[in-house]
């Protein structure tokens, strides 16, 4: 099987800061794979390179059959993306971004099943600056699939949510995952990539540093004879906190 | 879906937001209105031509025509010696000065033989008014010769400037709003509108969908010219309808210069929105970009009204092209090539602002 996503060398630089320093990885397809590290990583950066948003300054990547470096306008109509901290054009419904986004895509998409599919059905009239963060999040997914992308890249889509929304959000991805979707996600919370991820790379100083399945690096670090130095807890705080408020996801 | 179809729309689906931003249409729409309105009813007495006559031909003919010039209620009139009157035109106390000959007559003239010329001397410190006054002065003598000679006026236009005869304080003020809201459209609504979508992120998810720059600018462009189009009929029709203003030009010939002068201020809001990093910094911006003007471009005053220091300047700012064209056209029935000047003017300030545009506006970070 060949993989969905091959990145080979991939290096950028920003004036004196090299931020990703040569990064090779393959992704295949149908998998949800994370790349997890720090802020300054490189992860942002490495990312956008792939959705054809930044020119690398060097090596190659092939995005769903498309030269990314060569033509990173062509890569857009194949994928589906949710960037950081963006924001969707002011004034409009759910509905109406749905149509919006799937003009930009030249493609005429039945909005309500959209919507339908990330349990926004009747929110379809709702102003996306009305929504809750859980909301938006969600609707931002919806219009990242308009045009069925082969590849979804997902950029930090629970920060700053509470914890059901957080948990809403994994079964959605996961219900993503399960129609033949594949997703990069990149994230801060590592019980988050623990749980949703085939396979995950993490990055530091723009190297990739490890890229295993999480299984695959928790089996490798405690072969190396790693012990927790205090016994883990049968319950953790949040354990406490979803115990007592429960899995309902909150209107707010 | 073709190229066309994409970009139209867009500009669809711009304008429902736009009709759903209650500032904006506040600014755009409510603001000019109510300028216009509360000018126009305060209504600063009516606009005249200040007319000097000099007759040295003393005869029943040349005060039978001084007595026509007296009837035009938009000329105050006043007669003198050719001298005295030229030096009143000097000091700017008059607007226009007519020399009757010692020949002058009112009667048929043969075929080939001389007639009567009439002397125009023009104040060049009021353009405006002097321009007004020629117009009038041409179709008076048309209207003349046409008695004397039993014809039927070959064009019949220039005569209506007579009939309107009186020009209201309105009547100039209706094309310097409209020019003002071209303005303020073209910048503001630009510079507002992109750079919070630059800074809110909305420009980059936008890019990252494989819509092409050129047609999403398109689109953009597109919304703002129809908005602005929309808002000048609008102000034009209080203006005819409400106060009974009388655009005595062709109104498509105002309606072409108006959309010049769209795409005009249009190119310095992008080139601001370029310029821009943060919203904080757009207010104060477009109030540098577009107060001056607002004071110096003729919007609510004639000319005479600006500092004569700073007139050189006054002179080549694009709203001055625009407030001049348009009012020539409207209160004087010039034709587009009379207002040439000031188009030139226009179309130069315009390819400045492309320029900037071009240099300084970006939809995505590198």
């Amino acid at each position: 099987m060949t993989p969905i996503i091959t990145v080979a060398d991939l290096t950028k630089r920003y004036g004196e800061i090299d931020a990703v320093r040569g990064v090779s990885f393959e992704v295949e397809e149908g998998e949800v794979f994370g790349l997890l590290g720090p802020n300054g990583a490189g992860k942002t950066t490495t990312v956008e390179i792939l959705e054809g948003l930044r020119a690398p300054t060097g090596g190659r990547a092939t995005v769903a059959g498309v030269d990314v470096v060569a033509h990173p306008q062509a890569v857009k109509a194949r994928i589906g993306v949710q960037l950081q901290a963006s924001a969707f054009p002011g004034h409009y419904q759910a509905r109406e971004l749905i149509d919006l986004f799937a003009l930009f895509y030249e493609r005429k998409v039945d909005a309500p099943a959209l919507l339908r599919a990330v349990g926004l059905e009747d929110r379809a009239g709702q102003r996306a600056e009305k929504m809750s963060g859980g909301q938006r999040q969600r609707l931002s997914i919806a219009v990242a699939m308009v045009n069925e992308p082969r590849v979804l890249f997902l950029d930090e889509p629970t920060t700053g949510l509470d914890p059901q929304a957080r948990r809403n959000l994994w079964d959605l991805i996961r219900d993503i995952r399960s129609r033949g979707t594949t997703v990069m996600l990149t994230t801060h919370y590592l019980d988050e990539a623990e749980l949703l991820c085939d396979r995950v790379a993490i990055m530091d100083g723009g190297r990739i540093i490890a890229l295993d399945s999480p299984k695959g690096l928790i089996e490798g670090l405690l072969a190396k004879g790693f012990t927790k130095p205090v016994l883990q807890q049968q319950a953790n705080l949040e354990d406490v906190f979803l115990n007592l408020t429960g899995h309902e996801l909150r209107e707010e | 879906m073709t190229a066309v179809g994409q970009v139209l729309r867009l500009t669809l689906m711009l304008l429902r937001a736009y009709s759903r931003d209650f500032s904006a249409l506040f600014f755009g729409f409510a603001f000019p209105l109510m300028f216009m309105l509360i000018f126009g009813a305060l209504n600063f007495g009516t606009f005249r031509v200040s007319l000097g006559v000099a007759d040295e031909a003393r005869n029943p003919d040349s005060a039978r025509f001084i007595e026509a010039l007296r009837g035009v209620s938009s000329f105050q009139v006043s007669t003198g010696s050719s001298l005295e009157l030229q030096a009143l035109l000097e000091k700017g106390d008059r607007d226009l000065v007519v020399l009757i000959p010692q020949d002058f007559r009112i009667a048929p003239a043969p075929a080939g033989a001389r007639v009567p010329a009439i002397t125009v001397v023009e104040s060049r410190g009021a353009a405006q008014e002097a321009s007004i006054g020629k117009a009038v002065l041409a179709s008076l003598i048309d209207q003349l010769s046409f008695a004397v000679t039993n014809t039927q006026p070959v064009v019949t236009i220039q005569s209506k400037v007579v009939s309107a005869a009186q020009l209201r304080y309105v009547d100039f003020l209706t094309p310097g709003i409209i020019g003002m809201t071209i303005m303020q459209i073209g910048i503001s609504s630009v510079a507002f509108g992109f750079v919070s979508d630059k800074q809110r992120g909305v420009l980059r998810r936008i890019m990252a969908t494989p819509i092409s720059r050129r047609r999403f600018l398109a689109a953009n462009v597109l919304q703002r010219v129809l908005l602005a189009m929309l808002q000048v009929m609008i102000l034009l029709a209080v203006g005819v309808f409400v106060f009974g203003v009388q655009v005595v030009g062709s109104v498509a010939a105002l309606l072409a210069v108006a959309a010049l002068g769209c795409v005009t201020f249009l190119c310095m809001g992008f080139a601001l929105a370029g310029w821009c990093t943060t919203e904080n910094q757009v207010p104060p911006l477009t109030q540098i970009l577009t107060l001056p003007q607002l004071f110096l471009s003729s919007v609510f005053f004639a000319r005479d009204a600006v500092p004569a220091v700073v007139r050189p300047i006054a002179d080549v700012l694009p709203l001055t092209f625009l407030n001049h064209a348009m009012r020539e056209i409207s209160t004087g029935g010039a034709t587009l090539a009379q207002v040439g000047g000031d188009l030139v003017g226009l179309s130069l300030w315009t390819i400045v602002g492309f320029a900037a545009a071009v240099k300084l506006f970006r939809l995505e970070s590198s």
